[in-house]
């Protein structure tokens, strides 16, 4: 129980930032205790490096709410020079695939290493590599588009 | 591209400010719930029938006389054997101050053209669900039997006595949770919609909750693998159906499933039921249900009753019933009058 307490207490910040980054700050709280009274409840499953695993029940749980709100709260964005980049940023995100926001925000986001992302997904990581490689592609695509580049300078001139 | 992760990284939402006390709360709310058994017990409760099933057959193997030659090798198997373990919870006692026991017992079921053997609750218990109902159920004086929460009737705590009910019957049962038979499976469609057209005209049921229910034990019966990946894809197209791509399961795998909302009980509201199947071998791992919303003290998306596929397998083994327990007697159930 006492690794139970001090695995809850290490992980519990980053499984919340993870469910607050998919699923909205309103349900981040629900989704992290429900993550860990499944994983309480499985615990003879928990492995030693339990955050992967712990993230892979959160991202079910995050399915199943089904809410992906985070692109629609930008406001938690600081007003700065680097504010028309960030919001150009996750814009572009939002626009791709779910599966391609989830492999590039366990990495860039959540600071995954690519084989504990793979965990989290559920894939080998030479399988994460290829998603990895053609998610950086197509948000780089989403980026140079025009009409990014026309939303920016309507950002510019607002 | 580095770059472009590196600017992702930064514009990364800011990390929410962890809420202390919810978070000591939590911890303290989650570590007294029950959690589930070792995997030693599980290992062992899990594959004892195997074993059992692997022990006769090598028995019969080295003590029974040869098959004679009218038995051709290819020729269809003789039974379809399902062997499942049950749980569900009850909440009893005082309303006042309840607790929840847990029923917990194996079916063990072969089934062929002509006969149906069935033995029911095997090694099954009625005991108090976790350290704090059972508490409680001390607190009240340890009573044998315990009143239902919004029943009744009332339960009885301990062990359950195992039944066999053997029957003489005419094609095959369509699932475990329907009456209508079959001569043959053979002529089930393989098409979703078609099947679905069928389970509808065969039974009259039309809501998708029903149709869902048929659907799921037909997966659990001796059908072909098309025919039961197109009850699976039936299942996934039918109203309110949710599809669950990554469900994990004991020993670290994973299924997939289907959820859909359920009638409530008269217990529990806000209930849906899950089918999850291996995705290797499309065969049932676990039918459960699960509260959507907190309710008796149990969190949201918590099993409350579960059926767990141990084994699903076509046999020429004649079934093997405990010798001890009179055929076709009357099943002493653990609900019992109060």
């Amino acid at each position: 129980m006492e690794d139970f307490s001090d695995v809850y207490r290490e992980c519990y910040p980053r499984v919340l930032a993870y469910a607050a980054s998919h699923a909205g700050a309103r349900l981040a709280e629900d989704i992290t205790s429900e993550t860990f009274t499944i994983a309480w409840r499985k615990l003879d499953q928990m492995p030693s490096n339990a955050l992967p695993w712990l993230l892979g029940i959160a991202r079910n749980l995050v399915k199943a709410s089904r809410r992906q709100v985070w692109h629609d709260e930008i406001d938690d964005v600081p007003i700065t020079d680097d504010f028309v980049r960030v919001v150009e940023l996750r814009a572009a995100l939002a626009g791709l695939s779910e599966g391609d926001q989830e492999v590039l925000t366990l990495i860039a986001w959540h600071g995954l290493p690519a084989a504990e992302a793979a965990q989290v997904l559920g894939c080998t990581t030479a399988t994460f590599f290829v998603r990895l490689h053609r998610a950086r592609r197509r948000l780089k695509a989403a980026l140079s588009t025009s009409n990014f580049d026309r939303a920016r300078e309507s950002w510019k001139t607002s | 591209m580095e770059d472009l992760m590196k600017e992702l990284a930064q514009a990364a939402p800011p990390a929410p400010e962890v809420d202390r006390d919810r978070m000591e709360r939590d911890l303290v709310r989650i570590i007294a719930l029950p959690r589930e058994r070792t995997a030693r017990t599980q290992f062992l409760r899990r594959f004892a029938p195997l074993v059992a099933v692997a022990a006769v057959i090598a028995l019969a193997v080295v003590v029974l006389p040869r098959p004679t030659p009218t038995v051709q090798p290819g020729a269809p198997a003789q039974w379809w054997h399902v062997l499942t373990e049950q749980s569900s919870l009850m909440v009893v006692g005082d309303p006042a101050n309840p607790y929840l026991v847990q029923f917990s017992s194996k079916t063990d079921q072969w089934l062929s053209a002509n006969r149906q053997v069935t033995v029911v609750q095997k090694d099954g218990r009625v005991e108090p669900y976790s350290s704090v109902d059972e508490a409680r159920w001390e607190m009240a004086g340890k009573p044998a039997t315990a009143p239902q929460v919004g029943g009744s009737r009332a339960v009885r705590i301990g062990p359950m006595r195992p039944s066999v009910q053997k029957a003489d019957v005419s094609g095959f049962q369509m699932s475990m949770h329907s009456h209508v038979r079959l001569d043959s499976f053979d002529s089930l469609p393989t098409d979703p919609a078609e099947l679905k057209k069928t389970l509808e005209n065969l039974t009259g049921e039309k809501t998708p909750y029903r149709i869902a229910t048929l659907a799921m034990g037909l997966m659990a019966s001796n059908v072909r693998d098309d025919q039961r990946r197109a009850a699976f894809e039936l299942l996934k197209m039918l109203d309110g159906v949710r599809f669950l791509d990554r469900v994990s399961l004991r020993e670290g795998s994973f299924g997939v499933g289907v959820a859909i909302a359920a009638p409530a009980t008269f217990q529990f509201s806000n209930v849906e039921t899950q089918l999850v199947v291996n995705p290797e071998t499309g065969l049932p791992v676990v039918k459960r249900d699960l509260i959507t919303t907190p309710q008796h003290g149990l969190p949201a998306m918590w099993p409350i009753s579960e059926e767990e596929y141990l084994l699903l397998d076509r046999t020429t083994i004649d079934p093997i019933v405990p010798g001890d327990v009179p055929v076709n007697g009357e099943v002493e159930s653990p609900i019992v009058e109060r």
